[in-house]
């Protein structure tokens, strides 16, 4: 057991350390920005896992977050100058208080219908977001967005943010203190909780755990993480557009997490570190070497083969071949699709 | 707009069209929910293909209407129980959530499929009897429109004679209370199963070739149906197939109502609008009895 401690810990620290140093390594810009998209997404997935892992509820709603968390960066942040670390706490907080009535409205209905009532309100905002052309310029996007500017303490240079490999190093913090809260939250009492919703509400309310309460929690975290993604998406691509809450979104990042391994940090990540990468591979020269068309019906056809042949992801994948070397007797752990 | 007894009238007739489209939809996704209690997030897309059939039965064949509307109706219920035996059925004992995904999962392939051979321009399936006005009970409408009305009305009453009193509806009600005691008691569930989703998918069929006529038909409009035939259902009070109808024929009502008095662009969100109410006020649907979900 400490010997798997031991590994893990390594494995991290140089995952860290390789994180760190990349830019240095690769200086292409397309390199570096399918890292930026790989490092977005897996917190994303992270995030959307919280709930449809955790405390075991599919929201197909979470895109609207990363949408609106957008839009709350151009119309908001970036006109009233909040700087870029403003815009993403401006957009994860109020975002959070959206996911919060959102929730309370969403949790008095569970399972399928929590799936349906949340898909609603995706297409809704989607489709309000596209007709509110006064406000956000509808489908022909909200421009203008500012680069993020970066002042030195102590001094008065500001750095204007534009090159692929200072977006990166400004995603990097930001998006390794998201990862550590969900890890802390999922580690902690509270994460031992969601498991307790999601396996049976009735016994966990029992035990004294209430329910929606811990919903909620799993809820809106997921929400604050996903709006201050999505305002780093808006300074990155400096440009929000309705498609950035579109239903696309939500079938990539369940794909990423239901392939990973559904309620498990490990299979996450590596989901959403494959399906962020990949589709990059089928780019020939910055054309797309296969019809979007044919890509997600791809996806479509590998979410039905998962839920037939592979319902623990690629996590559960690997922890049977961990097993399979230790030739121990313990049975799998629970299915949670 | 000005108010006048003209437009209301018309308004409340495109209401009730589209709540026939509504309960026609929500008619054979609710067979299916309330036998199998599995979601099928590709019902609305299961309507649009249909569409596409019309769509090409009537544009590359000399068939008459009449024959045309029962290929539609009988290939429908082909395509819903191939997606039946491919999809539905080996993710029958499996939970909600593997239903949700293998279900979208589907429905990304059946809309993408849709883009690549139509693209998304939006198709118009005209019929002769789009165009013939007639006025009946004082309003007018083209024949196509009296005839959606007309079918609909027969069709939810064949459906309650047959889940009522004939050998295979009492059987289907029986599966849908209790699917392990009917297997004891020798029912083929399987048999079932595919019968209810023939079933289903031929009354989508005949929505399909009936009521696309009136609308276009292009390659995304099924998740939208789909949509609001699940939250028909949601507000009918889950599995009530009577309380479903009622309740498309309230969001039909509705769109038409705020479509034509206060915003045509908004007309969806008021629906939903109201299902979210419903959800805060009646989380067991308008029509439904006290039952835990």
């Amino acid at each position: 057991m400490k010997q798997k401690k031991v590994f893990r810990i390594t494995l991290f620290i140089l995952l860290a350390a390789f994180l760190i140093i990349a830019p240095q390594v690769f200086k292409s810009g397309y390199i570096l920005n399918a890292l930026i998209d790989a490092t977005r997404w897996t917190v994303f997935a992270l995030a959307f896992d919280l709930i449809a892992g955790q405390v075991g509820q599919v929201s197909l709603g979470q895109s609207v977050f990363l949408g609106l968390g957008a839009y709350m960066t151009s119309l908001v942040g970036s006109r009233f100058g909040f700087g870029w670390f403003g815009s993403i706490l401006f957009a994860a907080v109020t975002m959070a208080v959206l996911s919060l009535f959102v929730g309370v409205a969403f949790f008095r209905i569970r399972h399928v219908t929590f799936a349906i009532g949340t898909l609603g309100f995706a297409i809704i905002a989607q489709m309000v977001v596209n007709s509110a052309v006064d406000i956000t310029g509808g489908s022909l996007c909200s421009l203008g967005v500012k680069r993020p500017l970066l002042s030195i303490p102590f001094t008065d240079i500001a750095l204007k943010i534009t090159k692929p490999f200072q977006y990166y190093y400004l995603l990097l913090p930001v998006a390794a203190l998201l990862f550590l809260l969900i890890w802390a939250v999922n580690r902690s009492r509270t994460g031992r909780a969601f498991i307790a919703v999601r396996e049976d509400e009735i016994r966990a309310a029992a035990i004294g755990i209430n329910p929606l309460r811990y919903k909620l929690i799993a809820f809106v975290l997921s929400g604050f993480v996903i709006g201050a993604l999505g305002s780093f998406q808006a300074q990155y691509l400096s440009v929000v557009c309705p498609s950035d809450m579109g239903l696309e979104i939500t079938n990539t990042l369940m794909i990423m997490v239901f392939v990973g391994g559904v309620g498990k940090m490990r299979g996450v990540i590596i989901g959403a570190v494959i399906f962020s990468v990949l589709p990059r591979f089928l780019e020939v020269g910055g054309e797309k070497a296969i019809a979007p068309q044919l890509q997600q019906m791809v996806y479509g056809l590998i979410l039905i083969l998962v839920t037939l042949y592979m319902p623990n992801g690629l996590d559960g994948v690997i922890s049977s071949l961990e097993k399979k070397g230790k030739k121990s007797k313990t049975p799998h752990s629970e299915t949670v699709l | 707009m000005s108010f006048s007894l003209t437009t209301l009238m018309e308004q409340v007739l495109n209401g009730l069209t589209l709540g026939s489209l509504y309960a026609l939809v929500t008619l054979g996704l609710v067979l299916t929910f309330s036998v199998f209690n599995v979601v099928n997030f590709a019902h609305g897309d299961l309507f649009m293909v249909s569409g596409y059939t019309l769509y090409l039965l009537l544009n590359f064949t000399q068939f008459p209407y009449w024959f045309i509307v029962i290929l539609v109706i009988l290939l429908t219920g082909v395509y819903s129980v191939i997606m039946e035996r491919l999809t539905i059925n080996p993710i029958l004992d499996k939970s909600f959530r593997a239903h949700i995904i293998a279900t979208l999962g589907l429905s990304i392939i059946i809309q993408n499929a849709a883009v690549w051979f139509f693209t998304t321009d939006p198709r118009h399936v005209p019929t002769i009897y789009t165009s013939q006005i007639v006025t009946l009970f004082g309003m007018r409408a083209s024949v196509q429109r009296w005839i959606v009305l007309a079918v609909t009305v027969l069709v939810f009453i064949a459906l309650q004679w047959f889940v009522r009193y004939t050998k295979l509806g009492k059987t289907m009600r029986a599966v849908s209370q209790n699917q392990t005691v009917s297997k004891l008691l020798g029912i083929d569930t399987h048999r079932i199963s595919i019968i209810t989703f023939a079933i289903g998918g031929a009354i989508t069929g005949l929505a399909a070739a009936l009521v696309s006529p009136l609308f276009n038909v292009y390659p995304h409009m099924g998740s939208m149906l789909t949509l609001k035939a699940l939250a028909a259902i949601i507000m009918g009070g889950m599995g009530q197939v009577n309380g479903a109808i009622y309740a498309s024929f309230i969001i039909g009502m509705i769109e038409s109502l705020f479509g034509g008095y206060v915003s045509l662009a908004y007309k969806d969100v008021a629906a939903f609008v109201f299902f979210i109410a419903v959800l805060f006020l009646r989380p067991n649907g308008l029509f439904g009895k006290r039952i835990g979900l």
